[in-house]
């Protein structure tokens, strides 16, 4: 059995780390599906989809590792017009950060219950914000 | 205070009901693959670059396209319901047989703060005989008036209509008019420099970001291309914010203005102040 579901997010920062756990509980508790898994996949190509622990001062931590690595003031070949957009791509850091993190998590569905660890909280990381997001969780099993 | 003084809201969501509509403003702007914007998206926006209040221009080709683009109706729909987070600037299509008719109603019954025009579009040089009876109208209700000004992205037009020299002779005629020639008149910014130096009725905006990032674009164009000093010390009364969002990035030009090295005076003009002496709403200072 599969199932597709989605969460809309509105989010309010250029860099935002949002925490979608509660979300996705919710999901599998009203998912028919009762052993299998779920992926998390974001459809988008400047955010993230990534699990760790929830503390301020490793959000800071991973926070402060992307911008050492990624920087905003650096030439990136991407910073230009798109003819195809009509319009400027100033987000190469977006994209960049979201190649290292990724666009998705896979968790099991064990008894009706995502297993994870206890410190393990899964998070939709905007990196060209504000904007619309939608984060598409399908769920394979039976 | 923080004022953005150019915005085309052809994908606000309250205005965007029809496909049809959308693939117009598609068409028209020459911008594409973007999805509409909820208000709630907007303000988010606008509390990320610390903006205050944002112009929304109403742009109106309506001879051509049957209707306009984004009209001064929906303009005035978005502004009613922002909550004093914008205003409006009408458009008039001059080859309407309404045109003026049109644009006293713009100003007298929906409020709205100038016209906005872009000649490139139109092929009509700023003195052409069906827009001096527009001007006359903005004059007599002291209005500004937005020109597109320098290159522009828009399908089917033109840059020799909208160069910052072919508007010297509204400056010099009408020195009561406001006029900003917007984009700074991109790529003759020197002569958009000229143009606000003769003329003290005639501003610029900060809509520009033709390559490269926002930063980059503007340390080349306010540091090699004009030396800073001409902003800081000759140019700093007519320049105003402006982003021309969507087509550009609001939030990191908003960063890129702070990072020129003005003066905190300069920014504050550059930012808020004049935007409102364009706009009427305050004495130009002498300088």
């Amino acid at each position: 059995m599969v199932e597709h579901h989605s969460i809309p997010l509105q989010t309010k920062k250029y860099n935002q780390w949002i925490i979608i756990t509660e979300e996705l509980k919710r999901i599998c508790r009203e998912s028919r599906v009762k052993n299998g898994v779920m992926y998390v996949i974001s459809r988008h190509t400047t955010t993230g989809v990534t699990v760790n622990e929830a503390l301020e001062c490793l959000e800071s931590d991973l926070h402060d590792m992307l911008e050492r690595l990624i920087p905003e003031d650096y030439p990136y070949a991407h910073a230009r017009i798109l003819s195809s957009y009509g319009s400027t791509a100033g987000n190469p850091t977006g994209h960049l950060k979201s190649h290292l993190t990724g666009n998705h998590c896979v968790l099991s569905i064990i008894d009706g219950t995502i297993s994870k660890g206890d410190a393990q909280e899964i998070y939709f990381c905007e990196f060209d914000g504000p904007a619309s997001r939608t984060v598409t969780v399908t769920i394979l099993g039976e | 205070m923080f004022i953005d003084m150019h915005v085309h809201p052809d994908f606000y969501e309250p205005i965007s009901g029809e496909d049809k509509t959308l693939e117009l403003r598609h068409e028209s702007l020459n911008i594409h693959l973007n999805g509409t914007a909820p208000l709630e998206h907007i303000y988010n926006q606008m509390s990320c670059a610390g903006l205050d209040q944002l112009c929304l221009l109403a742009t109106d080709y309506s001879t051509s396209h049957g209707r306009p683009v984004v009209s001064n109706e929906e303009v005035w729909h978005l502004v009613q319901q922002s909550q004093g987070r914008f205003m409006g600037f009408a458009g008039v299509d001059p080859f309407r047989e309404d045109a003026e008719e049109v644009l006293r109603y713009a100003f007298k019954t929906l409020g709205l703060r100038g016209l906005k025009l872009n000649l490139s579009r139109l092929k009509l040089f700023p003195m052409d005989e069906r827009l001096l009876p527009l001007y006359e109208i903005c004059l007599e209700h002291n209005r500004p008036i937005i020109f597109h000004s320098g290159l522009s992205l828009e399908p089917d037009t033109q840059m020799r209509f909208s160069k910052p020299l072919e508007f010297e002779p509204v400056a010099q005629r009408y020195p009561e008019l406001r006029i900003c020639l917007a984009h700074f008149g991109w790529p003759w910014v020197q002569d958009t420099a000229a143009m606000m130096l003769k003329y003290r009725n005639v501003y610029t905006d900060t809509a520009l970001l033709y390559f490269d990032s926002a930063r980059e674009f503007y340390q080349r164009v306010f540091t090699h291309d004009l030396a800073i000093s001409w902003i800081d010390r000759s140019l700093r009364h007519q320049i105003m914010f402006g982003s021309n969002n969507p087509r550009f990035e609001q939030i990191r030009m908003a960063k890129a203005l702070e990072e020129l090295g003005l003066r905190a005076s300069t920014l504050e003009l550059i930012k808020s102040e004049n935007a409102l002496v364009f706009l009427g709403e305050k004495e130009v200072k002498a300088w």
